[in-house]
């Protein structure tokens, strides 16, 4: 079976700035996969393209989702297909509450019946969204802002979850909270998940397989239990011997 | 002066407060959903005026479905500058600037254009309603000014609705928050960005229909109109919708009351004189909004 989500030979240019230099990775249907790597290697670069949030211009290659070339796509059309991206700095409505947020998830959904249910079900896992819900997100501590975007791509209903640096300027406790409802949504409700971390340690304990990408380039790619062996990695990004 | 001039006054400073109104609420919708400035606003208002005319007063038709008519033409003018020119020109990744002196030369032919189309000389809007005078509460006023303002505030009030309670208006507004954000989430936002300007074009039409019948058609009607409710836009804070209506009407009745107390003379300055004072004292506006000082 081909993989949910594919890229071929992908590279991205910021006009003459080469920033992604020729990538291949894949993602199969229920996995989790993580891709790290330093600051400035391409991850946000990588992630915004497949969802078609980069302008088209810049992309050679091919990007692949659910057996549909997706690369040049819009991005509200990469969205319709399942793929929910919680962005890199987690980007609520400020001045929308939490509900009217989490509504917009589910923007394109035309079921309104289940949307409540749904709803309901992200109040169930994320209780601190429950007690907000008539608050405006832009009032929301960080980590219920994170909880709060990774509620609304839920709203979707994705095949797949996109996830960009889910643990950016949270404390270690809520950055457990947050990994721990990441790996439930993989487990319990059957999503793809995809995601950056610059916290190589819990990306690595989190995902089933892991790529490190370095300067737009993809390095090393293995199953997280070698890359947390791995010599070099545990050198370059787990601050080992 | 007695009570009933105080009360003629008010009515006609209301009626044209609530068309400013209109047209900085259109600047809001516009800044909103682009972060631009569009001086097409004032100009739309003398072609919805013209428009209206020629379907109500040429054409015959009923008001009621001149005034749709007239919307719709607008609507669709706004997205056809919008998906045309404007963003066209974004994508060439051109400054905001350069986005900003294009709406002055098209606000320039749209003036231009309605002279070649409906001549040079002012054109009387003839009167809407059969009496010429309603009496409330012992002040005569023209029905044309009274329907100015409610036809205002029921618009105003429409748009809260449509922006707060339906999804798409909810779209519309998390677009313009954060458009990245709204994309993923399979918001169309070439569509919603359309949508405001279509709208923000429509608002300056229906102002130019209510006002038409009290000032008279020609090609300049909207300029003043159009600077002015520049003015109430920042009076009420840049950007903000219920801010813009605030700020128009203050401005409405401040610029009335004191053509009338003072000097008509003095008119644009005082009005003009406010909105430095806003610039200077409280560039966020009356609603806090921080569009301009940002």
């Amino acid at each position: 079976m081909a993989p949910l989500l594919e890229l071929k030979d992908f590279h991205y240019y910021y006009g003459n700035i080469h920033s992604v230099k020729g990538i291949n990775l894949y993602v199969n249907e229920g996995e989790m996969v993580t891709l790290i790597g330093a600051n400035g290697a391409g991850k946000t670069t990588t992630m915004q393209t497949i969802s078609g949030l980069t302008s088209p211009k810049g992309i050679r290659g091919e990007i692949w989702f659910d057996g549909k070339k997706i690369s040049g796509m819009k991005g509200h059309k990469i969205s319709a297909m399942g793929l929910a991206h919680v962005l890199e700095g987690r980007h609520v409505f400020s001045k929308l509450t939490v509900e009217e947020n989490l509504n917009m998830g589910a923007f394109m959904r035309k079921d309104s019946k289940n949307i409540k249910s749904d709803m309901d079900g992200v109040y169930k896992r994320f209780p601190r969204l429950l007690e907000r819900k008539t608050q405006l997100a832009g009032t929301l501590s960080g980590g219920e802002q994170q909880m709060l975007a990774i509620g609304r791509a839920l709203m979707a209903r994705p095949k797949m979850i996109l996830l960009d640096e889910p643990s950016l300027g949270l404390s270690p406790l809520i950055t457990k909270e947050v990994f721990a409802a990441i790996r439930e949504i993989n487990r319990e409700d059957g999503i793809t998940i995809f995601f950056v971390e610059q916290n190589s340690k819990i990306a690595l304990k989190t995902a089933h397989r892991g790529y490190v990408m370095q300067t737009g380039e993809m390095v090393i790619e293995d199953t997280c239990e070698n890359l947390m062996s791995n010599a070099d990695v545990q050198k370059a990004y787990l601050g080992g011997e | 002066m007695n009570m009933s001039v105080y009360g003629m006054l008010l009515v006609s400073s209301l009626a044209i407060g609530s068309i400013y109104g209109l047209i900085a609420l259109g600047y809001a919708l516009i800044y909103k959903s682009s972060g631009l400035l569009s001086f097409t606003q004032g100009d739309i208002l003398t072609l919805g005026a013209y428009l209206g005319l020629t379907f109500y007063s040429i054409l015959k038709i009923p008001f009621v479905i001149s005034l749709i008519l007239t919307m719709a033409c607008a609507f669709a003018l706004g997205i056809l500058l919008e998906k045309g020119v404007i963003r066209k020109l974004l994508n060439k990744n051109v400054g905001a600037i350069y986005v900003v002196l294009a709406t002055i030369a098209i606000s320039y032919i749209i003036q231009n254009g309605s002279q070649l189309v409906w001549g040079t000389i002012q054109l009387n809007f003839p009167s809407v309603f059969s009496v010429s005078n309603v009496n409330i509460f012992g002040v005569n006023v023209r029905p044309e000014a009274l329907m100015c303002f409610i036809v205002s505030i029921a618009l105003m009030i429409v748009l809260h609705f449509f922006m707060t309670k339906t999804r798409f208006g909810t779209s519309m507004r998390a677009a313009s928050m954060d458009s990245m954000a709204a994309e993923s989430l399979g918001i169309d936002v070439s569509l919603t960005t359309g949508v405001s300007w279509g709208l923000s074009a429509g608002l300056a039409a229906i102002a130019g229909m209510l006002i038409g019948p009290i000032y008279g058609v020609y090609s300049t009607l909207g300029s003043t109109i159009g600077r002015k409710g520049f003015s109430g836009a920042v009076i009420g804070g840049y950007g903000n919708m219920y801010g813009a209506m605030v700020g128009g009407l203050i401005l409405g009745i401040v610029e009335t009351f004191s053509a009338s107390l003072i000097s008509s003379t003095y008119r644009n300055l005082i009005a003009y004189a406010l909105l430095l004072i806003f610039m200077f004292i409280k560039p966020t506006g009356l609603f806090n909004e921080r569009a301009i000082q940002d």
